[in-house]
């Protein structure tokens, strides 16, 4: 797909509308709307542009969010669920199960484990910036010498 | 000391791999799981061998507000040369990238962006003859 300038940009607005959460939440066809898109062609497009459609984009940044909160704050799994923007406790502890491997309230423990400076996050759980090398097995280190 | 490692981050690693590899065309070196993430790099089959990309788990909110902030300036965060790059733009598009223009010549090089499907915009370039 060869995408225009005027359709990136609405795209990339669509995406951050995506992460809002509000009390009267947008349908992806008002959101598809919002931009300027037809509904159909906009579920296309999105998923051609971010690799990930609109809905599951939605899910995946508020259970990204829910993982931060529920790491770092004294919040209960209820509020998290609130604040990402779930209605329903059930739904919200299924969804996260299923993506995340464990239940909120084992990654709330979990994590609290880990923080060793109250407010920062865990490497382990949000690593970035290459901090997964320092954890890899010798062995994977046996290319390089070879190399040199 | 050797430029040996570069990485880039990736909203999702099994389908980065997947477009990396399958789409793009690179060669998977590394696959270790690391807790709930994966080492994962590739490198190029034309070379060098030993240079590698890791494709990182955006999983930090940093490097997530970095990776969307980017992207919505239209920024590429990292460059692949081509040899032909008329030919790779056109195997490309039949593969179902999407691109945000055609390759076009920009003072000593001609480039096309597109997007990797992981949250990146990557820049293609073939420098012009000398």
């Amino acid at each position: 797909m060869l995408l225009r300038d005027d359709a990136f940009r609405r795209l990339c607005r669509a995406r951050e509308l995506l992460v809002e959460v509000h009390e009267d939440e947008l349908s992806i066809r008002e959101l598809a709307r919002e931009v300027q898109i037809s509904p159909y062609h906009f579920i296309r497009v999105f998923e051609a542009l971010f690799g990930i459609t609109p809905h599951q984009f939605r899910i995946q940044s508020r259970l990204d969010r829910a993982r931060i909160l529920l790491a770092t704050g004294r919040h209960t799994v209820t509020d998290v669920c609130m604040e990402v923007g779930f209605s329903s406790l059930g739904s919200f502890s299924d969804l996260f199960a299923r993506r995340v491997t464990i239940t909120p309230s084992a990654f709330q423990r979990r994590a609290r484990v880990m923080v060793q400076v109250p407010g920062t996050l865990p490497t382990e759980l949000f690593p970035g910036c290459l901090n997964l090398m320092a954890r890899l097995p010798a062995s994977a280190f046996r290319n390089f010498r070879e190399a040199s | 000391m050797r430029i040996k490692l570069t990485s880039i981050m990736v909203d999702d690693q099994e389908k980065a791999l997947k477009f990396y590899t399958e789409v793009l065309g690179f060669r998977k070196k590394h696959d270790f799981p690391v807790g709930e993430y994966r080492w994962i790099t590739v490198v190029s089959p034309e070379g060098p061998d030993d240079l590698e990309l890791a494709l990182e788990p955006n999983a930090n909110p940093a490097g997530k507000t970095f990776q969307q902030a980017m992207f919505a300036q239209k920024i590429p965060i990292a460059a692949f040369e081509a040899t032909e790059i008329q030919r790779e733009y056109s195997r490309l598009r039949a593969l179902n990238v999407t691109f945000l223009g055609e390759p076009t010549a920009v003072g000593p090089v001609t480039i096309a962006i597109f997007s990797d499907g992981c949250g990146n915009l990557i820049q293609l370039y073939q420098p012009a003859n000398p």
